[in-house]
């Protein structure tokens, strides 16, 4: 299936949960949704195009709003799927209930972020080391790191 | 009665600090648990302060093997951000690099899984073929590892007439002597019947979890993002996607050397046709607030970036997805009600580049509560001997 | 007498241990690719060990992970005296290009007292051996 046939599929059975679709470039298809409807759009999109492959769940801090995207690869291009929630209450539904594979990929998104994904299977931390301290997530713009003096053995001081 | 077993971060076999903890009953295992985070950069949060050049070099290092795939698939997707056409003769030799890495990786993985079934001399041959390729990459780029040859817009360095024959030569020797590996590698029962029926992932499985490279291709799905998204000039280039349909390591084994034979292939036409030109055009500093997702099939499977720009000299934003990190799940359901002889082969069929993944095993008894590290090499070892123990398998048989 | 039967067996042939703490692999391969047939670290008598307590020096390659920390420590305690630190690459020596990330402590001498320091990124599987042979001549 090519660009516009997958629009077209898209629109028809799908378009009451979509608000906008883009096609920027050749195969690179963008679709925005509502956080509330993100679940039940992903579970049409494996049920009638049979695309099934997350291959990554990024998240982009803008300030008054976190955005999540979710890229799927077909067999002609990529499809991505974005959506916007607010920063003083970031909640977002997992959609491993229809994709188990998206596991680790929501799990990066709550230690880098602080997004909480609600009905997750396994919500341990996954990259960030023991000992780390609660409440300090790295990627937001706001959290910056001021790194310590470092001792040169038998160096200058 | 459960056991739980550790094993790692420090151990010799696999070159990586990871931490797997697997709960065993006997000697069949139940379930794994895989600890990322010894592995963890932050790269992420370094690149939104490095401009876009300092960039390449530094997405470079994200993987000592795979190094021009990270790359490649940043400077890719940088180009499309600024909306530049790399000239031909410059993507041709991109392309070169990428399939003389590819070759390098399945060579080295080949001695990995010889040396993990006990066949040591299969690893040390190996290895000295893929000294050929690191002396043909040091002679286009000047280093045997992170070659630096991508700039925004082409290119680096260029190839010249005698370089170009030096390659064709290089090439002929591999490919006899691949030759003559597969062969051995065929009519010896015991290799074979090792890996057959080791690690069984069926399809439905794969597609559930969302698995990537050789370990979806050694289940029958034909997912190969050179053919489904083509980028470089694969679209202009006559190749094949190698699958095989055991599902097993046996299955993983046969994709890799078959994809090694069409790496030939495809060296072979791009020295052959390449055309004259320019090997790179003038790129601007800033970029216009944009946003790109870039595909690219490394070694061991799909590697995603998404990078998204707001006007400045420096990425906003840059994910990296690489592609181990997409078959843990797979790895942790092969390891469910399989052998602990059968870890370190099993880990190995997937080809781990953990430092891609950014992110260690732990054995617990559960009967008296007491924790045991087990080191990879009495793994091994005791993998060994109860290899030796079973009949081999003569119903296996090298599938081409 | 019986010391320096030792110390002699110990300069002909030191049992050396890999440690990898968060590295991009690069030096590591290159480390392995030492005991192949081409560069062959064996005819020194130099054996890739599997355990901290049969080694005699420690190879290391990566920068320091806040993660891995407390192991390379404990790592090193358990090797027994008397032993040397050796530090391959350029991530090992001050963080390479990772410096200043928040998961990263500095090179490898902010965790453990080093010997000697092979710089490259990666260091060529030459460098490594001239790295180990230097040490050898100084002890």
């Amino acid at each position: 299936m090519n660009d516009l046939e997958i629009i077209e599929k898209t629109r028809s059975l799908l378009g009451d949960k979509i608000l906008e679709i883009a096609n920027p470039a050749l195969r690179r298809i963008f679709i925005k949704v509502e956080p509330e409807k993100l679940v039940d759009f992903i579970a049409g999109l494996r049920k009638n195009l049979n695309i099934t492959y997350v291959a990554t769940i990024s998240g982009v801090d803008l300030g008054e709003f976190f955005e999540i995207l979710y890229h799927f690869g077909h067999s002609n291009g990529s499809l991505t799927v974005r959506t916007l929630i607010p920063r003083a209450n970031p909640h977002i539904e997992s959609i491993c209930s229809v994709i188990p594979g998206a596991i680790l990929y929501e799990r990066e998104l709550q230690d880098m972020f602080g997004i909480i994904v609600d009905h997750i299977p396994d919500p341990r931390p996954l990259v960030v080391p023991d000992g780390w301290p609660a409440g300090n997530f790295p990627l937001r713009k706001d959290w910056k790191y001021e790194r310590p003096e470092e001792i040169i053995p038998g160096g200058k001081k | 009665m459960k056991f739980q077993i550790p094993i790692g971060p420090q151990h010799p076999a696999l070159k990586e600090p990871i931490s797997l903890r697997m709960t065993v009953d006997g000697e069949v295992i139940r379930d794994a648990d895989i600890r990322l985070g010894y592995n963890h950069r932050g790269i992420e949060k370094l690149a939104e302060e490095r401009s876009w050049i300092q960039n390449i070099y530094l997405t470079e290092r994200i993987c000592g093997i795979c190094s021009h795939s990270h790359a490649t698939c940043f400077t890719q997707g940088v180009e499309k951000l600024m909306e530049l056409n790399p000239p031909k003769r410059g993507l041709y030799i991109r392309t070169l690099v990428a399939e003389l890495e590819r070759i390098h990786s399945h060579l080295l993985w080949l001695g990995v899984a010889g040396h993990e079934a006990g066949f040591d001399s299969f690893f040390m041959y190996t290895w000295r073929d893929r000294e050929v390729v690191m002396d043909l990459l040091e002679m286009i780029s000047g280093n045997r590892v992170h070659y630096a040859i991508n700039t925004i817009g082409g290119v680096r360095r260029d190839i010249d007439e005698d370089q170009r024959k030096k390659i064709l030569d290089g090439l002929k020797i591999l490919k006899e002597r691949s030759e003559y590996y597969f062969k051995i590698g065929a009519n010896e029962p015991t290799f074979v019947g090792r890996l057959a029926g080791v690690g069984l992932l069926s399809k439905q499985k794969v597609i559930d979890l969302c698995a990537v490279g050789p370990m979806a291709r050694a289940s029958d799905l034909p997912q190969d993002v050179r053919k489904d998204d083509p980028y470089a000039v694969y679209d202009e280039i006559p190749f094949d996607v190698c699958t095989a349909d055991t599902c097993d390591v046996l299955g993983r084994t046969v994709v890799r050397i078959k994809e090694l034979f069409e790496s030939y292939k495809i060296c072979e036409f791009l020295m052959k046709n390449l055309p004259p030109g320019d090997i790179a055009v003038k790129a601007p500093t800033k970029a216009k607030p944009n946003e790109v997702v870039s595909r690219y099939e490394a070694p061991r499977g799909e590697n995603t970036h998404y990078i998204k720009s707001n006007g400045t000299n420096k990425p906003e934003r840059l994910k990296v997805r690489a592609p181990t990190l997409a078959n843990y799940p797979a790895t942790v359901e092969m390891l469910k009600n399989g052998f602990i002889a059968d870890i370190p082969l099993i880990f190995a069929a997937i080809d781990p580049c953990i430092c891609c993944a950014e992110r260690t095993v732990e054995i617990v008894n559960g009967r008296t509560g007491e924790e045991n590290v087990v080191r990879f090499s009495e793994l091994r070892a005791l993998a060994e001997e109860r290899f030796k123990k079973m009949p081999p398998k003569r119903n296996a048989v090298w599938p081409f | 007498m019986l010391n320096r039967l030792v110390r002699w067996s110990r300069i002909k042939s030191p049992w050396i241990l890999h440690l990898n703490s968060g590295a991009c692999n690069a030096c590591d391969i290159e480390i392995v690719a030492a005991l192949t047939p081409r560069f062959d670290v064996e005819r020194f008598g130099v054996l890739l060990k599997a355990t901290p307590r049969h080694a005699d020096v420690i190879v290391a390659t990566g920068p320091v992970t806040r993660q891995i920390k407390d192991r390379i420590i404990r790592i090193y305690e358990q090797t027994p005296d008397p032993k040397f630190v050796i530090a391959v690459g350029a991530c090992a020596m001050s963080g390479c290009v990772y410096r200043g990330a928040y998961n990263i402590m500095g090179g490898l001498d902010q965790v453990i007292p080093v010997n000697v320091y092979i710089p490259g990124c990666p260091a060529r599987p030459d460098a490594i051996l001239d790295g180990v042979v230097k040490l050898l001549g100084k002890l």
